[in-house]
């Protein structure tokens, strides 16, 4: 479905489409990249938008750096109106909802404190508005702190494993998370939806069910690029990696009425069934066919089985990456990672998916919790008025 | 001694260990997790919400007004008058305000259509002026063909 979508979308007529826009940037501590990210913002190739900063109840330097980019500052194409919320710390789905409930557009961007986007990111996920039926468009979230181990190997998860995943799904029109880093959606979808909750850990998740839940559709663009702080070590990966699964499984028991009713909504059943399946299902088969291999090598002395399987999934990855890299232009060093990416990378993964999901069902409280940020640019500064 | 035995003795210290570091360092997370939560309980910030806006109409710069070349005769005129034909600036750029949002459900009320077609389009004109075809038919005039 990911090759048909490509396909489809290689050969679609491109419409011109400039409605005024609201940014919304939630921040909570983000005083070493929340410049980086407003220049980014700045630097868009779109005329008709405002940004508004949403500052969640931050504890370091971000509000007075954030109250010195107040104002009317110079864009690409016109000059941009940057307003500043400072409110008291009440979690990220507040924060966008706070935003949103200033902004006066009719279409929202929002986006992560520590995310860039790329310049014609807003010009291409706008254009998708055009079909009425269309509630959200997801963006397409890349790895910017890289050239270390663990940050490669998950910029090669996005490509591979998230954004693939994303096309195929997109085929469909049922895209089943808008990524926090870049989502544009509608504002009469977000009503009717209403608004991102706060009772899950995964807003994204949740706000995207609800959305498909009354029958919007969702898009999945490309070039829509947001570039992230991917965590650098392995403690905070395995804390973002925590997150979303108690998030994403939060969201899927919410709605779980329509998991065994396809008759309501049969592709919204699909879609939590998909998901149901990848945080629960997959991570414990994986784990189960490791140690059956692991106990038929110690036990047995069938060690030649577990090369034959690791050398089968890594070609496969080989073969997986060197089309998702090709397709989206991307880094062709990264295919060297898929050796090690399933039974190294995707095994740390999936151990901590199944932990958290039985701390989940075990009902363990869990905090949000913050992940460390490094300063990393991509986006050349442009100067303000 | 053969490739592949030696491969899968490797793939399998392998895969032990990355069981060991993934259930090692997620026991450490949470340690390390109950020890943050504690600190994060403790030092928490309050402020008064606000909101920051910039100001509407920012004047960045004034339009030149056209220096006088010639010797301009004063004419007398009322402080009234000369602030009407006083030449204003132009308004400084910026960005246009947003729309005011409104939902579907709430339909805009609609605006009378201005009428296209000319009201003078079907009657004669006359040295009295206008007459309507009614008027010019009862007249009796004589009609030339």
């Amino acid at each position: 479905m990911a090759y048909l979508y490509v396909n489809e979308y290689t050969f679609s007529e491109e419409e011109d489409m400039n409605p005024f826009v609201s940014i919304i940037v939630p921040v909570y501590n983000e005083e070493k990249v929340i410049r980086d990210s407003i220049n980014s913002l700045l630097n868009l190739n779109y005329s008709n938008y405002e940004i508004i900063i949403v500052n969640d109840g931050s504890t370091d330097n971000t509000k007075s750096i954030c109250e010195s980019l107040v104002g009317i500052r110079k864009g690409k194409f016109s000059d941009v109106r940057i307003t500043l919320i400072n409110k008291e710390n009440a979690g990220k789905a507040t924060a966008l909802n706070t935003g949103i409930a200033l902004s006066k557009a009719e279409f929202v961007l929002c986006m992560d404190g520590d995310s860039q986007l790329l310049p014609d990111t807003l010009k291409a996920a706008v254009r998708h508005f055009s079909d009425e039926r269309i509630g959200a468009v997801a963006g397409n979230v890349k790895v910017l702190n890289r050239k270390r181990f663990l940050t490669d190997l998950q910029a090669l998860e996005y490509i591979e494993g998230l954004n693939m995943a994303r096309s195929a799904q997109s085929f469909l029109r049922l895209v089943n998370i808008i990524p926090g880093p870049i989502g544009v959606f509608r504002r009469r979808a977000l009503e009717e939806a209403g608004f991102y909750s706060k009772d899950t850990f995964a807003e994204d998740a949740d706000v995207t069910l609800k959305l498909l839940s009354k029958g919007w559709k969702i898009y999945y663009e490309p070039l829509a690029v947001s570039f992230t702080q991917a965590p650098a070590t392995l403690q905070q990966l395995l804390k973002q990696r925590y997150r979303w699964t108690r998030g994403i499984l939060q969201s899927v028991r919410k709605h779980k009425r329509f998991l065994f009713n396809p008759a309501l909504n049969f592709g919204y059943t699909f879609v939590l069934w998909t998901m149901f399946y990848e945080a629960l299902v997959w991570p414990v088969m994986n784990i189960a066919a490791n140690a059956f291999f692991i106990t038929a090598a110690l036990a047995f002395g069938f060690s030649n089985l577990l090369f034959f399987w690791w050398a089968g999934l890594a070609l496969l990855d080989m073969i997986t990456a060197l089309y998702c890299i090709a397709v989206e232009k991307e880094e062709f060093r990264l295919i060297w990672y898929a050796v090690l990416y399933r039974m190294v990378f995707i095994l740390i993964i999936d151990i901590c998916k199944t932990m958290s999901t039985i701390e989940e069902f075990l009902g363990i409280r869990m905090t949000w919790g913050k992940l460390e940020r490094q300063t990393n640019s991509v986006i050349t500064p442009v100067s303000g008025s | 001694m053969e490739l592949i035995p030696i491969l899968s003795t490797i793939i399998l210290v392998a895969t032990i260990s990355t069981f060991l570091l993934a259930i090692g360092a997620y026991i450490l997370y949470k340690i390390r997790e109950r020890k943050y939560q504690r600190s994060v309980e403790s030092g928490t910030s309050k402020y008064q919400a606000e909101v920051l806006m910039p100001a509407e109409t920012p004047v960045s710069y004034v339009t030149p007004v056209p220096q006088k070349a010639y010797a301009e005769q004063t004419i007398s005129r009322t402080q009234e008058e000369e602030r009407k034909t006083t030449p204003q600036p132009a308004p400084a750029a910026f960005t246009p305000l947003p729309k005011e949002y409104t939902p579907s459900s709430v339909k805009s009320e609609k605006i009378a259509k201005k009428k296209l077609t000319d009201e003078h389009k079907f009657m004669k004109y006359t040295s009295e002026g206008y007459i309507t075809p009614q008027e010019d038919r009862s007249s009796g005039a004589v009609k030339w063909k």
